[in-house]
């Protein structure tokens, strides 16, 4: 059973995020995660909340998957907001306990910080799950392809990008493997101080690298023999036709972001 | 299968041409920096449409051919010309070879591009700029090919060995060529994965295309049209299967092993000494019916004949036998002995009794990935909190999928054990769990006793069970051979003099002299087989009483693996307490006096291998060829009495049953 590092799990299910075209999806997701930087009041939280509740409701992934991706980063958050909440001491002093005073500015920006972020991861994690990372790495490919005019290797450099994702799951069985076979041999894992660390290491780091030279070897020959040469001839397995959902899809954060800076200026 | 055949997935005529559509002449090759040529002046041409095997024990050049087919490697001398191309001579037209010729490499993993299991298929036809409304046909149209149509959108990380390698044919087949060469696509496979590519390649030639199937498993060549055996470089034998095989000795001699079906007949000559030469299993079953069913016609009229004496039958099995080079002593015990009384009273001692010390017991143990908890570090007060009352209170404890549901066995001291089930039924777990690499969420492992959760004891532990992992020259990591071997022993504090001695054993042991030039070089710089027995000398050198072997053969042509055979059954002699995992059934025959079987994370039987494969056959992985052939002999109305496990055992069950009487037709020729 191979150990899944997840770079956020694809959720399968057939919805209208889902069916998004994935370089509107990856724009959009971008575009909507710079805007929460721009969340700073009621208004602009109550706008950019609904936004990404809509979009979870459409993409019919369950709460609890969501949650679970954002999870490893909420200690970050409540650390963040903690220092907020501490050390800004802006507006009225609300309360003094000891040698800390709480004030207004320090509440709201412990607020405002956490639920910034939060709206951010969640979009992101909606993104990863409602996209299999090959269709972002295509999409990639796509909007960067005018590049190519100007001598920019872009299909190369997504087809690494796609190469890494898939080798994630098997460089990670292999290091286990090793990690398991030279424990058996009595190897310390867990060395004292940096050098003996570093030394400790060897036995696990020699066979890890020899094995990625190994596959990118194989790996290689196969490419060859199946004729990769990354040239402009190839073509798309999956075709990408901006939709009418796109066009929806579209204009509804173009609405939406009118209404953030409206919000935001007005406040 | 068969639902698919209509379709042609050749995009060319498969009408047999006149010209050859792979031409070699006289072709040498030799890799940069190689003191000898991998080829030595290969000759060889095959026709459109045919099924052509390429044989070969490793190191013979088998694999450096496949690759010259496909203008990966163009030779140094002589002419390769490929679909019309010549290959050195035309490098500008090698993307228009490669088109008309896919290849399909040892390793799935390797092959793969992307983490979908269809856009995978499609990277050829994207290459070759197929216009995308026509790729899609084609990733189907490949899929249904191999039966993988079900899993378009799976990541090939979920799949199996074998569908991963199907998914590598499907992508080869989406290119439509004309010519299919695999490199040895199951020597990581197990029997299952394996039929399901000799399945595939039978069908694939069916629909026109030409298929050249590079392998050292002799079971292979049977259903190709042509085979061809390398050597040192060169083509040794040429021919049909029938006619290749009819070669023994020479097959024997190359490293090879003939298919079981024929070793059979070949031991039967001294029984039925004119019976036909048959490689199908099917006619084999049918002439020796015949043979029995004549037989006990004359039997019951005329009074019995001599029966010819088991040590004859034995005699002339035994070059059979001792085909393979012998690296290591000749002092253990001779491999024919299996059938006597003592192999059943050591099997019946083998099985687990009271007063019998285990050396590994499992008891109640139950695992799950979800909540596996680091085997190096001590629990929390919670977690042991919890694990504690969940040993007594909550049987769901660990939450996700269970690995290992509450299996129970033990590994008897001084037994020879085998581990056996399908892939995914828990193997792996087990044998990490033996070695105290992973601790269980519930119930407990003892190795001599030691509790493997018990972290005060875990460097004694260490000292008590070895463990070969899967492919172990992918753990080499030192500078010279000596520094890898000597890890182990150096863990274990011992002096330098004792590190030295115990390096010089391991090494001996499997059957390499420890000369200083070989203790000097770097283990990367080794040979295949070379590389697996100095890793496997690097955990013999621990010494320990308990050695964990997880698929011992993987990979290994039939030289290596009787090499390893012999080294397993030496290991065992010298009264250390082996486990292995195998997917060979013929294995377990041959070597274990114990057999633990699990499915889907459940002990499915435990017992000798004659009581598990009697009584648990549904529950286990495959039988041994020769069960299946004396099971094919029943269907036939032939009973045997006993249950053969191996070759010898069949080849005697035979004698006795048959008796030496023979029918006049079945010498002069084949009944129908």
């Amino acid at each position: 059973m191979a150990v899944r590092i997840s770079i956020g799990r694809y959720y399968s299910a057939d919805s209208p995020i889902h069916r998004l075209d994935p370089r509107l999806k990856l724009i959009a997701a971008i575009i909507y995660m710079a805007s929460c930087l721009f969340v700073s009041n009621v208004p602009t939280l109550l706008l950019a909340g609904a936004l990404i509740v809509l979009a979870m409701a459409l993409a019919r992934v369950p709460l609890g998957r969501v949650l679970s991706q954002i999870k490893p980063a909420m200690h970050f958050l409540v650390i963040t907001s903690l220092f907020n909440l501490f050390f800004v001491h802006t507006g009225t002093v609300l309360a003094t306990i000891g040698p800390f005073s709480f004030t207004t500015g320090g509440v709201s920006s412990a607020v405002f910080y956490t639920l910034r972020f939060l709206l951010l991861l969640l979009m992101g994690s909606l993104l990863m799950l409602t996209t299999q990372p090959m269709a972002i790495t295509d999409a990639v490919e796509r909007l960067f392809s005018p590049l190519e005019r100007l001598g920019v290797p872009v299909s190369q450099a997504t087809l690494i990008l796609s190469i890494a994702l898939r080798f994630v799951p098997v460089l990670s069985q292999d290091a286990q493997n090793i990690v398991v076979a030279q424990t058996a041999r009595g190897a310390q894992l867990e060395g004292k101080g940096a050098l003996s660390y570093a030394r400790a290491c060897v036995p696990l780091l020699v066979p890890l690298f020899a094995s990625a030279v190994r596959h990118a070897d194989n790996l290689g020959r196969a490419m060859d023999a199946r004729c990769y040469t990354g040239g402009p001839e190839r073509t798309h397995y999956h075709v990408m036709r901006f939709a009418r959902r796109d066009a929806v899809a579209a204009a509804v954060l173009a609405l939406y972001l009118v209404a953030l800076a409206a919000a935001s200026l007005f406040a | 299968m068969q639902t698919h055949s209509s379709t042609t997935i050749a995009g060319s005529t498969a009408d047999p041409e006149a010209d050859p559509i792979i031409e070699l002449h006289n072709v040498h090759f030799s890799y940069a920096g190689a003191d000898e040529e991998a080829l030595r002046g290969v000759t060889l041409s095959v026709t459109a449409g045919e099924h052509l095997c390429v044989l070969g024990s490793n190191g013979s050049g088998k694999s450096t051919l496949a690759q010259l087919i496909n203008a990966l490697l163009a030779p140094t001398d002589g002419s390769a010309r490929v679909c019309g191309i010549d290959t050195a001579a035309q490098p500008e037209r090698t993307l228009e070879l490669r088109r008309q010729v896919a290849m399909v490499f040892q390793h799935p993993d390797d092959q793969m591009v992307t983490s979908v299991v269809a856009d995978d298929v499609a990277f050829g036809p994207e290459n070759l700029g197929v216009p995308q409304p026509r790729i899609a046909a084609r990733v189907e149209e490949a899929l249904a090919a191999v039966d993988m149509l079900d899993y378009a959108q799976a990541d090939p990380a979920d799949l199996s060995g074998g569908q991963r390698q199907r998914i590598a044919i499907a992508g080869a087949l989406a290119m439509h060529p004309r010519v299919l060469v695999l490199d040895e696509p199951a020597a990581m496979l197990d029997v299952a994965g394996r039929r399901a590519i000799q399945r595939i390649t039978r069908n694939l030639n069916e629909r026109g295309i030409t298929i050249v199937h590079i392998t050292h498993f002799m079971d292979d060549a049977l259903i190709a049209g042509r085979v061809v055996v390398m050597d040192r470089g060169r083509i040794a034998l040429e021919g049909t299967p029938e006619e290749v095989f009819a070669q023994r000795d020479a097959i024997l001699s190359l490293g090879l092993e003939p298919p079981f079906t024929l070793q059979l007949a070949h031991r039967l000559e001294a029984v039925l000494p004119e019976l036909p030469a048959a490689s199908d299993a099917e006619e084999l079953a049918r002439t020796i019916a015949y043979a029995a069913t004549a037989n006990t016609s004359t039997r019951s009229g005329a009074p019995r004949p001599t029966m010819p004496t088991r040590s004859g039958a034995h005699r002339t099995a035994a070059p059979a036998r001792s085909g393979g080079n012998s690296s290591f002593g000749s002092d253990f015990p001779p491999e024919n002995s299996h059938f006597t009384p003592e192999r059943e009273q050591e099997a019946q001692a083998a099985t687990p009794s009271a007063a019998q010390t285990a050396a590994i017991e499992f008891r109640d143990v139950t695992f799950s990935y979800a909540d596996e908890q680091n085997a190096r570090k001590r629990l929390g007060l919670l977690a042991r909190l919890r694990k504690r009352r969940g040993r007594h209170a909550t049987p769901h404890d660990p939450c996700g999928p269970l690995a290992l549901d509450s299996v129970s066995f033990t590994v008897p001291a001084g037994s020879l054990t085998a581990l056996i089930g399908h892939t995914g039924s828990g193997k792996s777990t087990t044998v990490e769990l033996a070695c105290a690499l992973k601790v269980p969420n519930v119930g407990a492992v003892r190795v001599n006793g030691i509790d493997t959760a018990d972290l005060s004891r875990r460097s004694e532990l260490r000292s008590q069970v070895g463990y070969v992992a899967q492919l172990p020259e992918r753990q080499l990591f030192a500078q010279t051979v000596f520094d890898d071997v000597a890890f182990g022993p150096r863990n274990l504090a011992l002096s330098d003099a004792e590190v030295s001695d115990r390096v010089n054993e391991a090494l001996a042991l499997v059957g390499l002299a420890a000369t200083p030039e070989l203790l000097g070089r770097s283990p990367f710089a080794l040979s295949g087989g070379q590389q697996r027995a100095v890793a496997i000398a690097g955990v013999l050198a621990m010494c320990t009483p308990i050695l964990v072997l997880d698929e011992p053969m993987a990979g290994l042509d039939p030289a290596g693996q009787r090499r390893m055979r012999k080294l397993i059954a030496q290991l065992k002699h010298d009264g250390r307490t082996i486990l292995v995992v195998t997917h060979s059934m013929d294995d377990v025959a041959e070597l274990a006096d114990h057999v633990v079987a699990l499915e889907h994370g459940h002990l499915a039987a435990v017992g000798t291998p004659r009581q598990v494969f009697a009584q648990a056959a549904k529950h286990v992985p495959g039988v041994p060829a020769a069960l299946a052939f004396s099971q094919r002999l029943e269907e036939h109305g032939v009973t045997l009495g006993s249950n053969p496990l191996t070759l010898d055992e069949l080849v005697d069950c035979l004698a006795k049953h048959l008796g030496g009487a023979f029918p006049e037709e079945v010498r002069h020729g084949r009944p129908h």
